[in-house]
């Protein structure tokens, strides 16, 4: 590898970075992602010419074979299947790695001076090293990202699966996995198969076994990490064949990614090693501090639940006064709709909001309804009402889901908010409106122990004066855990069925 | 060939840099980000080309290029199909800019 070609990878990884950090900003993001593709293929045409492979035929045939197939998924998937999609070409990224891993290991794919060089220098072990280890990342992840992909398409049960002896095994095979891996520093011709298929056989059970017991709200931090895997993989496959270019933007895939798992830990308030080793959302180990803790909770509750009441009381008295003045709304349309009792309805408590937050979920991306809540909002403003949405973290199967179908029903970022932005504010607003949410605004996660939602934050709906719920039915979410707001007595109405059908009525309900 | 301890160099070095870079995303941008670093994670096409050509070259026989064509291919999807979608993606976000 002459001083030339190292320069140009030093730059085109600098390019690559350049493309991630202009992605963090929404202006510039568009840029950034093409500023990066374009960083990769100037490094494909520079592996091309410093290599001297341009004239190998059955290169272009397996890139056009790939950028067909890659092309054709990318325009023709639905935005609903991104999270599946992105898992998908995760997973064969890594196992891209896997077979560049497998190839170094039996000693292909070196030039007769890289050969040499290994011989001479004493690189042998290191090379045998990282192509069984590159092996192992990329089998995990390509199984793991298959997995997971089958889960979110519904292929395979959502619900995480615990197989007899599952930690255990789980660790076993991440054992075996180390020990052939490391087995490669020493072994050589024939045992150094045997590491190999060793390698890939226990990785793969490890990828397999880890990932199926994944499930619910831990999905979008599994795709991020085995997203950050794929990249590790492509690096240490980059480390065996001595590429400076796929080691440096690998590092920074598998970095950018590892951190990125931390920030939706963190908006989760999970560990990424619980969501690994202790697979359902076990309360923390540390079993004899949470008593104490407990207590000093309990005492903080009872005085909020003495406030909240106090505030429901005020509200109360606030509703009735706006039932009597819908009342006589009500009277007034009389004549246009007899029928229309006292009671106030769904669409009655959206005519009289003026602020509103819509609560959007992973069954408005099902039911692909994005369009029609960007009605009811521009319904609602057209009205002088208020209307913004809170994001929670985790809403969809992936982070930032729900932003990216809002997006393509053309609502404005800014309407948009995080939940700790929003959070204080449900209190104050007239009516939410949630879309195919559940497990995000679930109180029970607050002391529902044991469950897999336990104390992940959720948005207060529950504290909001009216919500109107715009679900497909009543069953607990994709934690499986029964939403108590949905029984609550007042102000809590319940539109079930295709939000799409659901959302129309509403618009059409709206004097 | 490069000495190890350079590569792991490099290696750690991109680590911290990558590290610091996203340290501030907002939410907003987590998918895309996230599909944007996915096609990233296709870059190992670079070293399933360079692999598979050399073996063509020094003629390794059919079987290694049935793996490296494989790995190729496999690099190319994720590749074409990540910045496909991180592209439609932030296409959405960025139309009514205008």
């Amino acid at each position: 590898m002459s001083v030339i070609q190292i320069v140009i990878s030093a730059i085109l990884a600098l390019l690559v970075l350049a493309g991630i950090s202009m992605m963090s900003k929404v202006k510039t993001a568009v840029a950034g992602n093409l500023l990066s593709a374009f960083a990769m293929l100037a490094g494909v045409v520079a592996t091309l010419l410093f290599t001297g492979v341009v004239s190998v035929w059955t290169i272009y045939v397996a890139i056009l074979i790939g950028a067909l197939v890659g092309s054709l998924m990318a325009t023709r998937v639905q935005m609903i299947q991104m999270p599946q999609t992105v898992a998908l070409f995760n997973g064969l990224g890594g196992g891209a790695s896997a077979l560049v891993g497998i190839l170094s290991a039996l000693g292909i794919g070196f030039s007769a001076e890289q050969q040499l060089a290994i011989a001479a220098n004493g690189y042998a072990p290191f090379v045998r090293f990282t192509a069984l280890l590159a092996v192992a990342v990329g089998m995990v992840t390509l199984v793991g990202s298959l997995v997971a992909a089958g889960k979110l398409h519904r292929i395979l049960p959502q619900k995480p699966l615990i197989w007899k002896g599952h930690s255990l095994c789980t660790l076993f095979f991440l054992v075996l996995t180390l020990g052939f891996v490391i087995a490669g520093l020493f072994v050589r011709g024939g045992a150094m198969t045997v590491c190999l298929v060793g390698t890939l056989v226990a990785a793969s059970l490890f990828g397999l076994w880890f990932s199926v017991r994944v499930g619910g709200a831990d999905m979008p931090i599994t795709i991020s990490l085995l997203n950050s895997l794929s990249g590790v993989a492509g690096s240490i496959a980059g480390m065996a064949i001595s590429d400076v270019f796929l080691v440096a933007v690998g590092g920074i895939v598998g970095a950018s990614g590892l951190l990125l798992t931390q920030i939706m830990c963190r908006a989760m308030n999970r560990k990424l090693m619980s969501i690994l080793v202790g697979g359902k959302g076990k309360p923390a180990p540390k079993q004899p501090q949470i008593p104490v803790k407990e207590n000093e909770e309990l005492v903080k509750r009872v005085m909020d639940l003495e406030k909240k009441i106090k505030e429901l009381e005020a509200m109360v008295a606030d509703l009735e006064a706006r039932v009597k003045t819908l009342d006589g709304q009500i009277a007034g349309a009389a004549a246009a709709q007899p029928a229309a009792d006292a009671k106030p309805t769904a669409a009655s408590v959206l005519s009289a909001a003026k602020d509103v937050i819509i609560v959007p979920g992973y069954g408005m991306a099902l039911a692909q309804a994005q369009h029609q809540v960007r009605q009811l909002a521009d319904k609602l403003e057209s009205r002088g009402a208020r209307v913004r949405y809170a994001i929670h973290p985790v809403a969809g199967r992936m982070p930032g889901h729900m932003n990216v179908l809002l997006a393509e029903a053309d609502v404005d970022y800014e309407k948009l908010y995080e939940m700790e932005a929003i959070n204080d504010d449900f209190k104050k607003v007239d009516a939410v409106v949630v879309i195919g949410a559940n497990d995000v605004l679930n109180p029970a996660a607050r002391n529902a122990e044991g469950t897999p939602i336990y104390g992940m934050p959720v948005l207060n709906v529950d504290e909001a004066p009216e919500v109107i719920v715009c679900n497909y039915d009543l069953k607990p979410g994709y934690a499986g855990v029964e939403n108590p707001l949905y029984t609550r007595e007042k102000g809590v109405y319940l539109e079930l069925g295709d939000a799409k059908e659901t959302l129309m009525r509403l618009i059409a309900g709206i004097a | 060939m490069i000495h190890p301890l350079i590569l792991i160099s490099v290696f750690v070095v991109c680590t911290v840099l990558g590290y610091f870079i996203i340290r501030n995303v907002p939410s907003l941008l987590h998918t895309p980000l996230m599909s944007g670093m996915n096609a990233l994670s296709g870059v190992t096409i670079v070293g399933a080309i360079g692999a598979t050509g050399l073996a063509f070259l020094a003629g390794s026989g059919p079987l290694a290029q049935i793996v490296g064509g494989l790995a190729i291919a496999l690099a190319a999807v994720n590749v074409f199909g990540g910045f496909g979608v991180t592209h439609r993606m932030l296409m959405m976000f960025n139309k009514k800019k205008k």
